[in-house]
């Protein structure tokens, strides 16, 4: 019974792990064009940006995921029942949405994006003004002023929440369960169901744990890796 | 003809009025030195000759180029403008050091980025690296730094950051050098050596204009010095005679001041 | 002033992110992921009802939404779908000609958005029939009988003879179901939990006293030679009936309920209550 477990919570890890690279791959580099929004010049971005930020953070991932997979089916239902000759109803009487696991991955995304951007924005604004300044007065363009002096300094800063974020990332991936994408946690859950055997849901826990501590080992890492600097 | 030329340089922060023409000029190879206290207006208006803060109106002219020109309302290109302030360099009073890079990388890296751009960049890689590197060396060594080329900021002392910040400059070949207070961040007994790197540089006949509050210093190395006060060049000439002489009033209270 | 563009600001977010989501979507229009179940194939007309079997036999497959439940659907030793309601799907889809798919729903809160949206066309898993469900589908006729049972530890359940003496208790019940609603009008002290058999394992390790749920599971999943032999049922609440769920205004449902009263008229219907031990609706039972 314990291999067929095993086995069976592989399974659902497996599930885990793909929601949980496939976030981060996406995430990241989103997060940063959406701190660079939120830290714009140009008014009406910035606050567009900043409104999102506070929708997306301020509304639970779980109900984003039910939004998100569910609305424009229940959207195009509603246009169906239209009986009109407006082309944009018919359009929208045609729209299928995401299957769910893209539903999950879109969710995740934009979610932890919107966390991320934070992150940057903090880190990016407590880069004292002399390293701009610095880079400018040597003649180096902003882009290779941003990339070539700050963003280590950023990256050295941030790594601290960003590895609490991302191990929160590795818990919410439970939350996938809310539109019918199987994960480790459902994989646990159904064996209560089928064999009324309640170990197996705790035994998920040790691969959280496993998952999370190198996910530890790895951001002590890095941090003892950029350690040679102090900024 | 003189290599800078600031004439009527105005600068406003909201209603304040910071700079309120300033007017001055200097020849090549001469070290000019601007005092005066905190609120006059000094590091403003080093700050916009290097283009870290936009002047309202005047012009600025370095070595027959304009920098600055509030007649001229059009935008210029990023690439223009970079080009110009490598005209020029600045060293801070707060070093700026790129902290994850080491000493030799720090007075590389914009040398670097730069030779990117030649069009023979790509063939004569090697050659044009090694070329770099072996002028920050030399430049280091001038600077007494030779033993520290692989070290990183967060190691040196202030005074040995402040030379390369200044090793960094010079990297750059500008026409003209600034120093924004080089000595303000200092303990006393590191500034002596920030002084005798720009006492060698000063014999070497780099164009220099340094803000400071060092007196001494500036009258000993110095042959001209701008009094500022008030944003106006309340007095301007010759070092010695400036200092030994003043003729306002406001640089006698100026200097008295300071001798308490 | 400000209050109003900030309003208007959001309203525009919204809208953009409607498009956005809309645009995503209307990319792909053919999926045809079989495990999606997505019945839809996003080329119905406004206005234009279709008849929802046309569509699911165009689509080859009637994607039956479900949750693991012993005795309705649950796998077997060698992990095969099996069960009462799984028979009967498999039975009633050949009357029809169409083939059947069993999709499991990780959150049955979500049933109804998944019968909506067409990711399943129907709700076929013990479902006893609610107001929600009446509200939110089309519900076939009355299947099977179910009773709402109180579920407790087999050592103290002779202390509590009749709903009054159990006021006292903590109960759990799943969230929305019929148990739910049966304890609330009985006036126990009810908390909600998000399945029945988490309601189960609350007062397996003691968390809860009690639970509420269906008969038919607390026969299959209580008492000697099952996981909860420590448990055993009492008094039973009210009686409720099983029904499957359509999208509203779906011709499915006149469909299966003519399949049912085949079955039930050959016996075959009778014969498949009693191989999991439940009674049938009073009208299929004659």
């Amino acid at each position: 019974m314990f291999w067929t477990v095993t086995k069976s919570l592989l399974e659902g890890f497996g599930s885990t792990v793909e929601i949980f690279v496939m976030t981060l791959l996406f995430s990241l580099p989103l997060g940063l064009i959406i701190s660079f929004g939120s830290m714009s010049k140009i008014k009406p971005i910035k606050l567009l940006t900043k409104c999102f930020v506070w929708v997306i953070r301020g509304t639970p991932l779980m109900l984003q995921l039910i939004i998100i997979f569910y609305g424009p089916g229940l959207l195009a239902v509603w246009a169906q029942g239209q009986d009109t000759g407006n082309a944009f109803i018919q359009w929208l009487a045609g729209i299928n949405g995401f299957e769910r696991f893209t539903a999950v991955i879109v969710s995740f995304v934009i979610n932890y994006a919107c966390y991320f951007s934070e992150i940057y924005r903090g880190g990016i604004e407590s880069i004292p003004k002399g390293q701009y300044e610095a880079g400018q007065v040597l003649g180096m363009t902003k882009s290779q002023t941003f990339f070539k002096v700050v963003l280590l300094q950023v990256v050295k800063r941030i790594i601290p929440p960003m590895s609490n974020e991302i191990i929160t990332l590795v818990k919410d991936t439970s939350l996938a369960r809310t539109i019918s994408v199987y994960e480790i946690i459902w994989a646990g859950q159904a064996f209560i169901k089928s064999d009324g055997l309640i170990w197996p849901l705790f035994y998920t826990g040790a691969f959280y744990l496993i998952f999370c501590g190198v996910l530890t080992v790895l951001f002590g890492k890095i941090e003892k890796k950029l350690d040679y600097f102090k900024s | 003809m003189a290599i800078l030329e600031v004439s009527n340089l105005t600068k406003s922060f909201g209603k304040t009025e910071v700079l309120k023409g300033i007017s001055l000029s200097l020849e090549e190879g001469q070290v000019m030195s601007i005092i005066g206290s905190s609120g006059s207006g000094k590091t403003t208006l080093l700050r916009c000759i290097n283009f870290l803060e936009t002047a309202d109106s005047g012009k600025i002219m370095v070595d027959g180029d304009i920098l600055f020109d509030g007649e001229d309302k059009t935008k210029h290109k990023a690439k223009e403008t970079r080009e110009k302030q490598l005209k020029i360099g600045l060293v801070f009073q707060q070093f700026n050091l790129f902290p994850q890079y080491n000493v030799l990388d720090n007075v590389t890296l914009a040398v670097k980025l730069r030779a990117k751009e030649r069009p023979d960049y790509k063939q004569n890689k090697k050659q044009i690296l090694k070329e770099i590197e072996e002028n920050a060396l030399r430049i280091l060594a001038d600077m007494g730094l030779s033993d520290k080329v692989d070290f990183y900021p967060c190691q040196l002392s202030g005074g040995q950051q402040q030379r390369v910040s200044i090793a960094r400059a010079m990297a750059l070949e500008p026409k003209i050098l600034f120093f924004d207070e080089p000595t303000s961040a200092l303990d006393p007994e590191l500034t002596g050596e920030i002084l005798k790197v720009i006492r060698e540089l000063a014999e070497k006949k780099m164009t220099m204009v340094i803000v400071t509050h060092e007196m001494n210093f500036a009258k000993e190395v110095s042959d001209y010095i701008v009094f500022m006060d008030d944003g106006v060049t309340a007095e301007q000439g010759e070092a010695e005679e400036l200092i030994s002489n003043p003729k306002t009033d406001r640089l006698k209270a100026f200097l008295s001041k300071l001798k308490d | 002033m400000k209050k109003r563009s900030i309003a208007l600001i959001m309203a525009i977010l919204a809208v953009v992110l409607c498009f956005a989501l809309a645009a995503c979507g209307g990319d792909k229009n053919t999926d045809g992921n079989a495990s999606d179940g997505n019945a839809s194939d996003g080329n119905a007309t406004a206005g234009n009802v279709v008849s929802d079997y046309e569509e699911i036999k165009a689509d080859g497959k009637m994607v039956v939404g479900m949750t693991i439940y012993a005795p309705m659907n649950y796998k077997d030793e060698n992990g095969v779908l099996t069960g009462f309601d799984t028979e009967l799907a498999q039975l009633v889809g050949e009357k029809l000609g169409l083939e059947i798919e069993f999709f499991e729903i990780g959150d049955w809160g979500q049933k109804f958005n998944e019968l909506k949206t067409k990711k399943i066309d129907c709700v076929w898993n013990g479902m006893t029939i609610t107001e929600e469900a009446l509200n939110n589908s089309s519900v076939s006729i009355p299947y099977v009988k179910n009773e709402q049972v109180v579920v407790m530890k087999a050592d103290v359940i002779d202390n509590y003879a009749d709903a009054e003496s159990m006021k006292e208790l903590n109960f759990v019940a799943e969230e929305g179901s019929a148990g739910e609603s049966a304890a609330i009008d009985a006036g126990f002290n009810c908390t909600a939990v998000q399945y029945q058999q988490d309601a189960l394992l609350e007062v397996f390790s003691g968390t809860a006293d009690a639970c509420v749920i269906d008969s038919t599971m607390a026969k299959s999943m209580t008492g000697e030679g099952t996981s909860y032999a420590d448990l055993d049922y009492s008094i039973s609440l009210v009686n409720e009936q099983y029904g499957i769920s359509f999208r509203q205004g779906s011709d499915m449902t006149e469909k299966v309920n003519d399949v049912l009263k085949e079955l039930a008229a050959d016996g075959t219907l009778k014969a498949l209550a009693d191989k999991y031990e439940l009674t049938l609706a009073d009208e299929l039972a004659a």
